[in-house]
């Protein structure tokens, strides 16, 4: 089943005065439940084409389409609030908010939809144990290790049962260990919860656990085996 | 339904309160410095408020009570236009002195109806004269209008005695000119209204100060009785009413003119505040000292709040990103900061607010005073505490903060989600 259509999508941006392609024609599709690594070296549009996906940022031209929903006609607000409905965000460098525990950092998307609190935190702690870290719930940022802190974010980013979990090199600050820790979490949250997973990763290590690999090369998908 | 909304909006507002509180406290030293150009600012504008207040409130008995122009002075029609060249003419007959006190005191503000005349002429110890200025009052009255500032001036001799038409209150310096002293006699001389020469004996009770120089070696206070006969006359050039509350002053204004022109008495009403040019002046001084620390003070705040806020949208850029990611709109940005610039505001105030008490109970315990220019003698410094303008000080500077965090709070955003997140 089609979740997510990019069509003939285009990104520019400026650099200085200097216009660069950052995304060149890009039509492509991804499945519920794919569990997809965008591959390829620096400057190839990996991170680029996981914002426009995460409606963070916009196509120069081009349709993207999420669940048949078209979000290039969406208002900021509507995004925001899709976003905070649909889709979840893993960070390279995690971006947890350092004044709040990791409990309370799985909730924030729940409060930022409103939730009731005693809801969000039911929710956010079942999260916490899901990644096993349960016994840091009160625990700020500053108190955990990296693995850590990227199993709170992984935490945060499936709270609210997002359709698409977007992940930007989520392991590029780990070590192997932990790092296939992390991987073994999305995978089992993958197969249990049915959420799809897009990755962007230079790690070969982490690629055999993929479903499908999708390769970009300046800005071009060089290589996108359908599922 | 509806409830149930509320209460979730409720949830989330006080969930991003303590969000932007906790990071308040993150920033200590900046945090600090805020507080303390908040706090200080609150306590000096606080102070000085206490301090104008008991000013006004002293320069406002002192015009009523102390220099007995009690809240309402009544004249004919024309009198301050045309009094002084033809003061027979615009003088309130005795008739219409009867009917006017019998129509004021069925105002139930009103407390006290007392008629005066003024008279001026020379006075003379038998073997030198000068001018004199006197107002001419009924003595029991007098004593009433004064109030507490009858012992402020404490007289030399006796008072008044309204068995005695003769007896006068000399001012000091008059009668030191003259060289009379309390139980002495003199004689007063002028020109009657009608134009005839008058000359009348006048026995000493009393000397007092004025206060001031400029009138301190001309004054008498003489009897009203005394001041009729002496300008030959049953008429008075006003009638000063005391009210029960100086706030008052204006419903009994309009009252009392709808009941006296009803009555057909053309008569023109000045109140204290009209004719205490001295408070008028004192109090216009420190509105602009009052206007002038204000401006500074809110200057302060709003670029320590502007600045404190500035640095903590530039340092959290990343912050702002992740929470524009996990789908937290613009204005939800927007309100994170502001309530930050509102609870520094607040902190700011409530710093203030133990630093104005503390302040406050260390004058009244130490009671120093000062001597004003042109008094004699000095005045005790006294701050009043006044809850009512304080809280309204506490909500102003509070929004005062929160609206000067608005341009950076629309400034973080505005920021763009994908540069946010890969700042630096």
């Amino acid at each position: 089943m089609r979740l997510i259509e990019l069509q003939g999508i285009n990104k520019q941006y400026y650099l200085g005065q200097t216009p660069m392609t950052a995304l060149s024609d890009i039509t492509i599709s991804f499945d519920k439940g794919e569990f997809t690594a965008v591959l390829g070296p620096s400057g190839s549009g990996k991170t680029t084409l996981l914002n426009l996906i995460g409606t963070i940022d916009e196509p120069s031209s081009g349709k993207i389409l999420i669940n048949g929903d078209d979000v290039s006609k969406m208002t900021d607000n509507q995004k925001s609030e899709y976003r905070n409905n649909r889709i979840g965000f893993i960070f390279q460098n995690f971006n947890l908010i350092p004044v709040l525990n990791a409990v309370e950092n799985v909730m924030l998307p729940l409060q930022i939809r409103n939730e009731k609190t005693q809801v969000a935190r039911e929710k956010a702690m079942e999260r916490l144990n899901q990644v096993g870290l349960e016994h840091l719930a009160l625990n700020r940022p500053d108190m955990m290790s990296g693995g850590q802190r990227q199993r709170v974010a992984i935490a945060r980013a499936l709270v609210t049962d997002p359709e698409v979990v977007i992940a930007d090199e989520p392991t590029a600050n780990l070590d192997l260990a932990t790092s296939i820790s992390i991987m073994e979490i999305m995978q089992k949250l993958n197969r249990t919860e049915g959420a799809t997973f897009l990755f962007s990763t230079h790690d070969q290590r982490l690629l055999d656990r993929m479903n499908r690999l999708v390769r970009l090369e300046d800005g071009r998908i060089a290589d996108a085996p359908e599922n | 339904m509806r409830l149930r909304i509320k209460g979730e909006k409720m949830n989330q507002l006080i969930h991003f309160l303590k969000l932007a509180f906790r990071n308040i406290l993150k920033s200590r030293r900046r945090t600090f410095v805020t507080l303390m150009a908040v706090g200080f600012g609150f306590a000096s504008i606080a102070l000085f408020q206490g301090y104008i207040h008991s000013i006004y409130e002293g320069l406002r008995a002192s015009a009523i009570h102390g220099s007995g122009i009690g809240h309402l002075t009544l004249y004919a029609k024309g009198w301050e236009a045309h009094g002084k060249s033809d003061p027979e003419a615009y003088m309130i007959t005795g008739e219409d002195i009867e009917k006017i006190t019998r129509l004021a005191r069925q105002n139930t503000h009103v407390t006290l109806v007392s008629p005066r005349l003024s008279i001026s002429g020379l006075v003379s110890n038998g073997k030198t004269s000068t001018i004199f200025i006197a107002s001419g009052v009924i003595p029991d009255h007098e004593k009433k209008i004064k109030g507490e500032f009858y012992d402020y001036q404490p007289i030399n001799g006796k008072p008044l005695d309204s068995a005695d038409e003769a007896s006068v209150e000399m001012a000091d310096g008059l009668a030191g000119q003259l060289e009379l002293f309390a139980g002495q006699d003199g004689v007063v001389m002028g020109a009657t209204l009608s134009g005839q020469m008058n000359a009348m004996d006048i026995h000493i009770n009393g000397t007092y100060n004025t206060g001031i120089a400029d009138t301190n070696d001309k004054f008498i206070k003489v009897p009203f009785s005394f001041a009729q006969s002496f300008y030959d006359t049953k008429k008075a050039d006003s009638i000063v009413l005391l009210l029960d509350h100086w706030q008052n002053t204006d419903l009994v204004r309009e009252q009392l003119s709808y009941t006296l022109s009803s009555s057909n008495l053309s008569v023109e009403f000045k109140t204290w505040k009209e004719l205490s040019l001295f408070y008028k002046s004192v109090r216009n001084m420190f509105d602009m000292i009052f206007l002038f620390i204000f401006t500074i003070v809110f200057i302060i705040v709003i670029m320590s709040t502007t600045n404190t806020m500035g640095m903590a949208v530039i340092e959290r850029t990343r912050e702002i990103g992740t929470l524009r990611a996990l789908g937290l709109k613009r204005r939800g940005i927007s309100f994170l900061f502001a309530a930050e610039g509102g609870l520094l505001g607040l902190g700011g105030c409530l710093f203030g607010l133990c630093l104005h008490t503390l302040v406050w109970a260390v004058i009244r315990y130490t009671e120093p005073s000062y001597t004003p220019p042109g008094n004699s003698s000095p005045v005790p410094l006294t701050v009043d505490f006044l809850p009512q303008s304080l809280a309204v000080l506490i909500l102003f500077m509070t929004g005062l903060a929160l609206l000067s965090a608005i341009l950076p709070a629309r400034r973080a955003a505005r920021q763009n989600v994908v540069q946010s997140l890969t700042h630096v």
